[in-house]
């Protein structure tokens, strides 16, 4: 099914008329029974202001940087959109076009068969990368494994470069709520598990991982894949400020790392973050997975009694493509030896930061 | 210890955690994360005034409601330690002994100076 995919990034604190924001965009999307929706908390980050978010100073890390998705039908999201836009919230939201393969039992029979076929034509077919993502509960099961570490190498063994797997706090799935509470088994709450690739291979994953999941969800989106490894492969997608019909157009560039990965002994990710505060990017936002694979290693998360991370972190910048192209040069220099970047087109964008919105 | 002195205990201590909550956050927004100067100040800040109380020999009720209660909620040697820990995650481990070493050093200078402040007010 032909999706919108609406992304806020906001953060964990912000408040309308006294609700939490996070609780106020998850209650819409209930109401509105959204199709799939998930909440993330980051690690770090900046937004308009750049005022900077983190985790690592224990009295700023109750205002994380939070990300809150919700995909569905491009008819059912317009309408959603009304309610969203009443809000008076700041930050950053964006509108992205994705394929949801999904298991509601009107469209099973026929979706599984075509999901093959579905996942190559989507947008141009072979030849352009793919950012797959798969949602799965957090005590969900394939056999006698977390259904996580099943897929993760399922992955792994059809080679692909990484996948990573990210926890949310909240969410949707088929319009039912499913939220992360402090002592409560939290069997349903969503997490993410994102892998990029070429179209082929990932298409040809499609049909297998609908096999192991129980109730599959799964999306497909365009990316370009820039760089991997340290090997630039394509630059970022070039774009006028405008299109044709006058609309901003606007750009999302990610950074595919581990935690671990450094740049001259520095951090990968916080280096990203640091550089980019100090020039004039509109934000950044970090987020931490807690299972997943990089090259051939296989899939892992964190281990007792260690220092460093071993989970993978995605770094997000999203901005006008004039910022975007001088944030990829950054970016490229910082990734000389790690990390897969990739580039995709964000069509819709709307960023306002709190002096914006008192203005308004 | 009289119940008003447990109920001064309970209430100082919400007052010296809330200092630190606001001290600490508007110093962490301005200087970055660099280093965790928030917790420095806050630490040392403490350290100077715990000082100076027990340079100018207050004790009792009074050293236990300002001195455990006020400062101890204030100070943390907790937040200093997962601070450390995280430079150390974050492939700073330079940076985690250089937090460890200032945090120590300026933390008994500045209970030092308190004390011979205290004691010759």
């Amino acid at each position: 099914m032909q999706c919108v995919k609406l992304t806020t990034y906001f953060g964990e604190r912000d408040r309308v008329d006294g609700r939490l924001l996070a609780d106020e965009l998850l209650a819409i999307y209930e109401r509105r029974g959204v199709r799939l929706s998930t909440l993330f908390r980051g690690a770090e980050g900046f937004g308009r202001l750049h005022h900077l978010h983190t985790e690592r100073l224990l009295t700023l890390s109750e205002d994380l940087p939070v990300i809150a998705t919700a995909l569905d039908s491009p008819e059912r999201i317009e309408a959603l959109l009304t309610d969203v836009l009443a809000i008076k919230r700041r930050g950053l939201m964006t509108l992205e076009r994705a394929l949801l393969l999904g298991a509601a039992a009107d469209e099973q029979r026929s979706e599984r068969r075509d999901t093959f076929a579905n996942a190559l034509a989507f947008a141009g077919g072979a030849g352009h990368g793919r950012k797959l993502t798969i949602q799965v509960g957090r005590r969900e099961r394939v056999g006698n494994r977390p259904a996580f570490v099943a897929v993760c190498e399922l992955l792994h063994e059809r080679g692909l470069a990484g996948a990573s797997v990210l926890l949310g706090v909240d969410g949707l799935r088929e319009g039912r709520r499913t939220r992360a509470r402090f002592i409560a088994r939290n069997a349903d709450v969503p997490m993410s598990i994102v892998a990029v690739g070429a179209a082929e291979p990932i298409a040809a994953l499609v049909p297998e991982l609908a096999r192991i999941l129980r109730e599959p969800l799964i999306t497909l989106e365009r990316v370009r894949i820039c760089k991997r490894d340290g090997e630039l492969l394509e630059q970022p997608h070039a774009l006028a400020a405008a299109d044709e019909q006058g609309r901003a157009a606007w750009q999302k560039l990610t950074v595919y790392s581990s935690h671990d990965a450094t740049h001259d002994g520095r951090s990968l990710h916080l280096e990203i973050v640091r550089r980019m505060r100090a020039g004039d990017a509109a934000g950044v936002t970090c987020v931490n997975g807690m299972w997943g694979f990089h090259g051939a290693h296989a899939p892992h998360g964190d281990r007792l009694l260690q220092l460093r991370r071993h989970v993978p972190v995605l770094t997000i910048a999203i901005d006008s493509p004039e910022k975007a192209a001088r944030s990829f040069v950054l970016i490229d220099e910082l990734t000389r030896e790690h990390g897969l970047v990739t580039s995709e087109v964000v069509p819709a964008m709307q960023a306002l930061s709190a002096n914006e919105l008192s203005a308004r | 210890m009289s119940v008003w002195t447990w109920l001064g205990v309970a209430l100082l201590g919400g007052v010296g955690a809330n200092a630190r909550f606001l001290i600490d956050g508007l110093i962490s927004a301005r200087a970055g994360a660099a280093l965790p100067f928030g917790t420095l100040v806050v630490n040392a800040s403490g350290s100077l005034v715990l000082g100076l109380l027990t340079g100018v020999a207050l004790s009792g009720d009074a050293l236990v409601l300002a001195g455990t209660a006020t400062l101890g909620s204030y100070t943390t040697f907790s937040t200093w330690m997962l601070e450390t820990h995280r430079l150390g995650e974050d492939a700073r481990a330079r940076a985690a002994l250089l937090n460890i070493a200032v945090g120590l050093a300026v933390g008994v200078a500045a209970a030092a100076l308190g004390r011979t402040i205290g004691a010759h007010a």
